[in-house]
């Protein structure tokens, strides 16, 4: 029977993998400029560089592509990280108004940069919308302290969202001109416009997070007892507690940071991953999350671009679509005694 | 010759500023059972969540073996001292087999790996505590009886000194506490371990603990052997309730079964 789990385990890996690998297939090949299988090759191949597909492939579609996978990946863990912290099956970084208060500080600190004509960089980025993801948590943490029941909880973060997000859109209708367009499309949610030095920067910092993450999986295992048991084994509890909560902001506000606010994807796909490897043992779930997040939003982004092609869709509207109703059933189906 | 395991000198506990109970003086050597009674709110759960380092004592000191308490690390006191606490965990998609493994987490590696030696010591628990064919199940569709004994044997593979364990029998019918707290029984002696349990059910207090702790009003109202313990009508004062209630609910002196 153990046996039957390492196979069901394997086998879910190899399938995640081999999604991974054909949606990141598909989405070099599919986009607004047609181009042949031939030139994409040829494109990926060091030298012959200046050709019109060269700097397509090089330039758009390979770090847009790489973003989808990185991002996605991240912001999944992220959603698993909290909900462990908050052992709540429908939170997440978006429905907790994580991903809206990171957008908030990105928001400004771009319109500041703007308007005093500095460069922010990459990393500068990732700081502002770390500082924006930690405001919302601990707006949420100190609800979570005064409300019982995983509801409430949701509902207080939504409200959190709403308020940073009314907060943004004021500020970006008030901003200067040139530069709004960019930052409305970035508001809405999108992996365009990432160039090589961002991509850099945010897999240096998820890279890193993640390690942290697989450090802890331990404790998240334990704890999946309860607070009680976990600390009669030995977990030091607040040391745990402090590490699921840096480790998820810092997550999502990296994602945020690059992408705007991507919805759904930190509840959905732990949620999915669960279901489809049957256990949710930390050890298995983290990279789990992190392959399917790469692949939820790799397919998500493919349909953005291509479903209405020319016109692009914002990627959050997409994760939504497929997102929402994962959340919906999962409320349908849970078991009112694995609240704790 | 057997060595003292748990031992508490003038022992305060309550939360905060708030003292339950306090002047509390006990010693427990290995393989013996120590039952706490007493009415709600006497101070049962707070001293055992006390002996579990949950909660800080308010005054006094408390020896695990010839060391302190509060200076053992976390790792250590996990090796030595194990819980079985009130209230029924519900993880997800948990397998009651993942759910005793989880006790070797003192001695696992960083990313919690389990050993051969680990899994043969898991194997052990589970057939010490007649749960092996469980180990598949998932933990949140077993019985009530059963998840006490998986909870147990969780406990076991911790491989303790000292078992804490909190009220429990209190989900079980009749049959099913007397089959736990003789289950209890046994490994306490083959395993030499110490265990300090509270209870609700007096007639069980009667037959399965070597001493009885009864808490009351703030103190330790009084300390012994069962058969020291009831004698003459104690119990009755001990709960504050009318002779003839006494007897309707209890039964007349004797085995209850």
């Amino acid at each position: 029977m153990t046996d039957q789990r390492n196979r069901r385990t394997g086998a879910c890996f190899a399938l995640l993998a081999v999604l991974l690998l054909g949606l990141g297939v598909l989405n070099l090949l599919v986009g607004s400029s047609r181009l042949g299988v031939q030139e994409i090759l040829s494109a990926l191949l060091p030298g012959q560089g200046g050709s019109m597909a060269a700097s397509i492939v090089r330039s758009i579609r390979l770090p847009r592509l790489l973003a989808a996978a990185l991002l996605g990946g991240a912001l999944s863990v992220s959603g698993f990280l909290l909900q462990t912290f908050f052992g709540n099956p429908i939170a997440g970084p978006f429905v907790l108004g994580i991903s809206s208060g990171a957008k908030l500080t990105v928001a400004l600190s771009m319109i500041f940069c703007l308007s005093h004509r500095i460069a922010i960089s990459s990393a500068g980025m990732i700081g502002a919308a770390f500082c924006g993801a930690m405001l919302s948590m601990s707006f949420v943490l100190l609800a979570s302290r005064r409300l019982r029941g995983m509801g409430m909880l949701i509902v207080c973060g939504v409200m959190i969202g709403y308020i940073c997000s009314a907060v943004t859109e004021i500020a970006v209708t008030f901003a200067d001109d040139s530069n709004i367009v960019n930052l409305h499309n970035w508001s809405q949610g999108s992996f365009s416009g990432i160039d090589w030095e961002d991509l850099g920067v945010a897999a240096l910092t998820v890279a890193a997070a993640m390690a942290f993450t697989v450090l802890i999986a331990k404790p998240m295992d334990a704890y999946r007892l309860g607070e009680s048991y976990a600390q009669s084994m030995g977990v030091n509890i607040r040391r745990f507690r402090a590490a699921l909560i840096l480790l998820s902001s810092i997550l999502s506000a990296c994602v945020t940071a690059f992408a705007g606010p991507i919805s759904f994807v930190g509840i959905a796909v732990p949620q999915l991953m669960k279901r489809l490897f049957r256990t949710a043992k930390p050890l298995v779930m983290i990279p789990a999350c992190f392959l399917g997040g790469s692949v939820f939003c790799l397919f998500c982004d493919l349909l953005a671009r291509f479903l209405f092609a020319p016109t692009e869709l914002s990627i959050s509207s997409v994760t939504a679509v497929f997102g929402a109703p994962v959340v919906i059933w999962v409320l349908l189906t849970h078991r009112k005694g694995a609240e704790r | 010759m057997s060595t003292c395991v748990l031992k508490t000198e003038n022992l305060s506990i309550g939360y905060g500023s708030r003292c339950v109970a306090e002047g509390i003086s006990l010693q427990l050597e290995e393989g013996r059972i120590l039952c706490l009674i007493g009415p709600n709110g006497s101070g049962k759960s707070t001293l055992l969540r006390t002996l579990m380092r949950q909660i800080p004592p308010l005054k006094g000191s408390i020896f695990l073996g010839d060391r302190k308490l509060d200076r053992i690390p976390e790792q250590e006191l996990a090796r030595c001292s194990a819980a079985v606490l009130t209230g029924r965990p519900t993880p997800e998609l948990m397998t009651c087999g993942e759910l005793v493994a989880m006790g070797r987490y003192p001695y696992t590696g960083r990313l919690g790996i389990l050993s051969e030696e680990d899994r043969a010591v898991v194997r052990s628990s589970m057939e010490m505590t007649e749960t092996a064919f469980l180990r598949d199940e998932d933990f949140t569709r077993i019985s009530d009886g059963q998840r006490q004994r998986v909870l147990l044997a969780r406990a076991i593979c911790q491989q303790p000194k000292l078992l804490l364990l909190d009220e429990p029998t209190s989900f079980l019918d009749i049959r099913h506490k007397l089959e736990f707290l003789l289950l209890l029984r046994k490994l306490a002696e083959t395993q030499n371990i110490a265990v300090v349990l509270s209870l609700h059910e007096l007639d069980l207090a009667k037959i399965i603990p070597d001493r009885i702790l009864c808490l009351k009003n703030g103190h330790v109202d009084r300390e012994g052997k069962p058969e020291e313990i009831f004698r003459d009508d104690y119990i009755r004062r001990l709960f504050d309730v009318e002779e003839k209630t006494y007897i309707a609910v209890y039964g007349e002196a004797g085995a209850p079964f």
